[in-house]
């Protein structure tokens, strides 16, 4: 697992505290966690166990009540808005469950958007390439509302990847597709951190998309509760969750 | 940049229908604040060009300052001064033509006859002669005048021409033609100057002189040497007719203009409304895009871009709407202003200024009003985009704005209080505001009074529609506020219009009560009336069946430097046949005590130019030099509404101004006389006086009112085209709340809400925001209507303020009428909405 030296994701004491008073919620409890480059992580565990919460600190969309992240080794709590929407651009990427794609744009124009943000004069090419690889290279002028949900969801992925980012951060990726869809996206998720070497951390609620992944975090009550490795079959996410007593 | 304004395109043209809205919107604004901007100076070019084009290589007319014939020596006075190379002498007076019975309505009432002095009129005007000869010296009897007006009155060489005279009528013979084209308005005959002067009884006096100055002299030192040289009994320069006709065109281009900008100012509303929408319903994809790493800047600048495309688009159509609005108007008008003011008016007229504030206010309202919208979505966090929309968000932030409309509603009610036209206008001004500010805190007390009638007639589903409106109050204050503000221009302009009406019925009504009027046919242009002799109202009073005739006589003076119109009265009949609106404080004694010496009688316009009370003394300059008069009383009559005007006994006018003539009689029917006899009776004596017409009082009302009532198209046009606003406004708030609500409505239908119970909560919800609207609107418009009112006071149109019942009933009607209206589509698509995709909808 330390093959690869260098750490994408480091954590340290990360405790998110919503509310307070008889409100007070603890979403995330003091967690600890490392994603090394290229691993491909799922998060699993009951509703409100605070996986999204953790996806959200670590896109730089939330800010933790105490504890630290760094991305690439750049702690997140030191910088001010406009440079985090910068690193947010650059070297991370979102996948959302609703797709969130641009309703009046073309795929490519979709796909391409965080380039053109950047000011890069080759967006569309490659966006244009990243489609391809997806295999949407025959849909690129399509809008989403002409596109498949999992159509969409490509489109989705291709904008994540385009600006070549060290983190794709995927939430419920698969949570409004049916289930070929989703077991194609699944794979593609796996692709992109074997084949194209980017670390993916998802959340899933899907025990049979989640056996994709090399490596399973289950949560519960805002802690990690277990971290474990995945050996590829579709039964080795399900067999964990309920000796964790998650089912 | 680049980005913010593709994807603002984008989502331009993606929401087409709503866009449409929006920028029709702007479309309205732009289109009343250019097109009725463009119309007034297509007037003033009208007065102008017809008064330069009759004025020749004039560069300056001397009249008398009473409007009385004067010496000729004049002529050597004016040529003391150096600059002046030729002086010219003339006459020149109105004569009524007389009327066949088969006449057609439009056929030509009246001529300008000109006299003028052979030796030196040549040097200021050409006469190029088509046919016949010019006049001579010697001729007597003879005419010239254009080609075309001959053809007008079907003359040729040689024939007769029938003109009438003080003492009857007199003849002349056409002796040449000449190649000038007429303008409309001036159609002019020439006669030698010693005819004119025997024609209009004058002895040698002339009423004008034309002068030319020398190449190198300087236009205003010029005038001002002349005024000198000449004292205050001579009038330099232009008719002063045109300085009234000025102002109320200046008071239309005030009106004009407030009821653009208020036009535009609802559309500002509607277009923040619609971009607050805009917000909500991309938050998803606005988090979307601050996800993915776009600056806030970029995402203000997104909608920022959007407005300013709508703004351009609009604008641009509304220059053009506009263009058109103004030429339908004009040619509306026009036929109405070349038959009663024999003025031809060109096509619309936009002066630079026009172009400039109008394209700046439409592309500034929509820019300005989407700012707000656009600083909250730079503030959508990252997070909207991942969780699920949760519907819309309750508002509440109105405290504070509240408090400060509720002080400028308070500051205002001083501004009325003062009686001050400006304090009162820009009361109003801060009326409106303060009431757009109160608005949202006050809506929903409002919606829980108002509710319960609306319950009666919508039961459940009106309870429901209103927690809907209540629970988004800045939304439904923002429709409020746009509906308020169009109708409010509409009353406005309805109290404006009944003021005016009220104001000339009710003079109408008092000053011409006799039975019989006896009018030169142009009797509201006080210049040029032929009068009578007292021959005229002798005859008439002979008549049998006829009971007291009374008679008017008007002379010119000036009073502390401004123009009165002073009328004569006989004292001892008017009250018979007439009546004064009087001023609070006087009464019809003031008449009485117009025997008892130099005692006038002022009307609203001369006693508020001068401040005048009761009692108090006036210096009057008459032709006879200043004499001093007192205040008797302050009332109003009919034909000098528009004039400042003084009445004084006709024993006066004749010792202080020389003036004998009648100009107008007015006479009853003894009773028991038979109407129908009496009026042929009257007819055969009218028969030889030509330039008097005999109206039976009904009909000239009837006559007076036609004319009148055909100018009010234009404002009718006016309403409707500030009615749309408004209209669109509610449609586009309904639309929008209904599209925000997809969901909810989905909802409302799964756990069993029929489509009859959806339509009729959104009906429900849009009669309770309009009637709101429409009572706000009903308000501050009435305020409105009073300052401007108020305004044209000010400026010298007296009119008393009449309260526009039956204009309020209409403007409610329609205000809810179009609450109605307005709901029909957004109801009918909320009640067919697919309950499973509504359920989907993001």
């Amino acid at each position: 697992m330390t093959a690869k030296t260098a750490a994408i994701v480091e954590i340290a004491g990360l405790t998110k505290v919503y509310g307070s008073g008889e409100a007070r919620v603890t979403a995330l409890d003091a967690v600890d966690l490392v994603v090394p480059e290229g691993q491909f992580v799922t998060v699993m565990g009951p509703s409100g166990c605070g996986k999204s919460t953790l996806l959200n600190l670590l896109g730089g969309l939330d800010t933790p009540t105490a504890g630290s992240i760094s991305i690439e080794s750049q702690p997140l709590a030191d910088l001010p808005d406009d440079r985090l929407t910068e690193l947010r651009r650059r070297r991370i990427g979102f996948v959302f469950q609703f797709f969130n794609l641009i309703p009046v744009l073309s795929a490519v124009e979709n796909a391409s958007l965080p380039l053109r943000l950047d000011g890069d004069k080759d967006a569309e090419e490659r966006a244009t390439a990243w489609l391809e690889r997806v295999g949407l290279g025959t849909r690129l002028h399509n809008r989403p509302d002409q596109l498949s949900g999992g159509q969409q969801q490509r489109v989705a992925i291709a904008r994540a990847l385009s600006t070549e980012p060290a983190l794709v951060l995927a939430d419920e990726p698969t949570g409004n597709l049916d289930s070929k869809s989703a077991t194609e996206i699944g794979d593609l998720l796996r692709q992109v951190s074997t084949e194209w070497g980017r670390s993916v951390l998802m959340v899933t609620h899907d025990p049979r998309i989640a056996s994709f992944a090399q490596r399973l975090v289950l949560m519960r009550d805002g802690r990690i509760v277990d971290d474990l490795s995945l050996d590829g079959t579709h039964e080795a996410p399900r067999t964990a969750l309920e000796k964790a007593g998650l089912l | 940049m680049t980005l913010s304004l593709t994807l603002a395109w984008r989502y331009l043209r993606g929401r087409g229908a709503r866009s449409l809205l929006t920028t029709l919107a702007v479309v309205l604004g732009v289109m009343l604040t250019f097109g009725l901007n463009g119309i007034l100076p297509a007037m003033v070019e009208a007065f102008t060009h017809n008064l330069l084009s009759a004025a020749g290589k004039v560069d300056l007319t001397v009249t008398s300052a009473y409007n009385q014939p004067f010496k000729p020596d004049v002529v050597s006075k004016l040529l003391t001064v150096p600059q002046v190379a030729t002086a010219s002498p003339g006459v020149q007076r109105t004569a009524p033509l007389p009327r066949s019975a088969d006449a057609p309505a439009d056929a030509l009432a009246q001529v300008i006859v000109v006299g003028i002095d052979l030796a030196t009129a040549a040097k200021l005007h050409d006469f190029p002669v088509a046919s016949g000869r010019m006049l001579a010296a010697g001729d007597n009897a003879a005419v010239v005048m254009n080609t075309d007006l001959a053809g007008e009155l079907g003359l040729r060489v040689g024939d007769q021409l029938v003109l009438p005279a003080a003492g009857g009528t007199a003849r002349f013979r056409v002796v040449g033609l000449l190649g000038n084209v007429t303008v409309p308005g001036q159609e002019q005959v020439y006669l030698t100057l010693p005819a004119a002067q025997q024609l209009f009884g004058l002895g040698n006096r002339i009423t004008q002189v034309e002068a030319s100055f020398t190449p190198d002299a300087d236009r205003a030192a010029t005038e001002k040497a002349v005024a000198a040289a000449l004292g205050p009994d001579y009038q330099v320069g232009g008719l002063s007719s045109e300085s009234t006709l000025l102002a109320s065109l200046q008071v239309a281009e005030f009106a004009f203009t407030m009821f653009g900008v208020f036009a535009l100012a609802t559309a500002g509303f509607i277009i923040a409304n619609s971009f607050r929408t805009v917000v909500a319903e991309r938050r998803r994809d606005i988090g979307m895009l601050r996800a993915v790493g776009t600056r806030r800047r970029t995402i203000m600048g997104m909608f920022l871009a959007e407005s300013l495309f709508q703004g351009v688009i609009g604008t641009a159509l509304g220059l053009v709407a506009g263009w058109l609005m103004a030429a339908g108007l004009i040619s509306a008008v026009g036929s109405i202003a070349e038959s009663v003011m024999h003025l031809r008016i060109g096509g619309p007229l936009f002066t630079p200024a026009t172009w400039i504030s109008s394209i700046a206010l439409g592309i500034g309202v929509t820019v300005v009003a989407a700012v707000v919208p656009a600083r909250a979505a730079g503030r959508v966090t990252p997070l909207e985009a991942m969780r699920p929309q949760l519907g819309e968000v309750y508002e509440r932030r109105v405290g504070r704005r509240a408090w400060l409309g509720v002080a400028m509603v308070v500051a205002s009610l001083f501004g009325l209080t003062t009686g001050s036209p400006g304090l009162i206008g820009l009361g109003a001004v801060v009326f409106l505001i303060g009431f757009a500010l109160v608005a949202p805190a006050v809506v929903n007390p409002i919606a829980q009074w108002a509710s319960r009638p609306l319950e009666l007639f919508f039961s459940r589903e009106g309870t429901i529609a209103r927690s809907n409106l209540q629970r988004n109050p800045g939304r439904s204050a923002i429709t409020v506020t746009a509906v308020m503000l169009g109708l409010a221009s509409i009353v406005a302009v309805v109290s404006m219009v009944t003021s005016i009406f009220a104001g000339f019925t009710t003079y109408l009504d008092k000053s011409l009560s006799s039975d019989y009027l006896l009018i030169p046919q142009s009797i509201v242009l006080g210049q040029g009336n032929v009068a009578a002799g007292p021959r005229l109202a002798q005859e008439v009073r002979a008549v049998p069946g006829i009971g007291p005739v009374s008679t008017l006589r008007v002379a010119q003076a000036t009073s502390n430097g401004t123009d009165v119109q002073v009328i004569g009265i006989d004292p001892d009949t008017y009250l018979q046949v007439a009546a004064f609106d009087w001023n609070s404080g006087s009464t019809d004694a003031a008449v009485g005590q117009l025997r008892t010496g130099r005692w006038l009688i002022a009307n609203g316009i001369y006693a508020a130019q001068h401040n005048l009370v009761v009692g108090q003394a006036v210096q009057l300059s008459t032709p006879n030099g200043p004499r001093t008069y007192h205040l008797a009383g302050i009332g109003n009559d009919y034909l000098n509404a528009k004039l400042s005007t003084v009445y004084t006994s006709q024993q006066n006018l004749q010792r202080d101004f020389n003036t004998t003539a009648d100009l107008l009689l007015m006479a009853n029917r003894t009773a028991g006389a038979d109407p129908a006899t009496t009026k042929a009776l009257l007819d055969r004596v009218v028969a030889g006086y030509p330039a008097f017409r005999l109206y039976e009082s009904w009909s000239w009302r009837a006559e007076q009112l036609k004319t009148f009532n055909s100018t009010m198209i234009i404002f009718d046009v006016l309403v409707v085209a500030l009615a749309l606003p408004s209209l669109l406004a509610l449609v586009n708030t309904l639309a929008i709340s209904v599209l925000a609500r997809t969901r909810e409505i989905g909802m409302l239908r799964a756990v069993g809400a029929t489509r009859r119970q959806v339509r009729r909560m959104v009906m429900a919800e849009s009669l309770l925001l309009s009637v709101i609207g429409t009572v706000f609107g009903a308000v501050t418009g009435l305020w409105l209507g009073y300052a401007l009112v108020a305004a044209m006071s000010a400026v010298g149109w007296e009119m008393p303020y009449a309260f526009p019942w039956s204009g309020l009933v209409a403007t409610v009607v329609v205000g809810i009428v179009f609450g109605v209206l307005a709901a029909v589509g957004p109801a009918r698509s909320a009640s067919r909405l697919d309950v499973v995709a509504a359920l989907h909808q993001e």
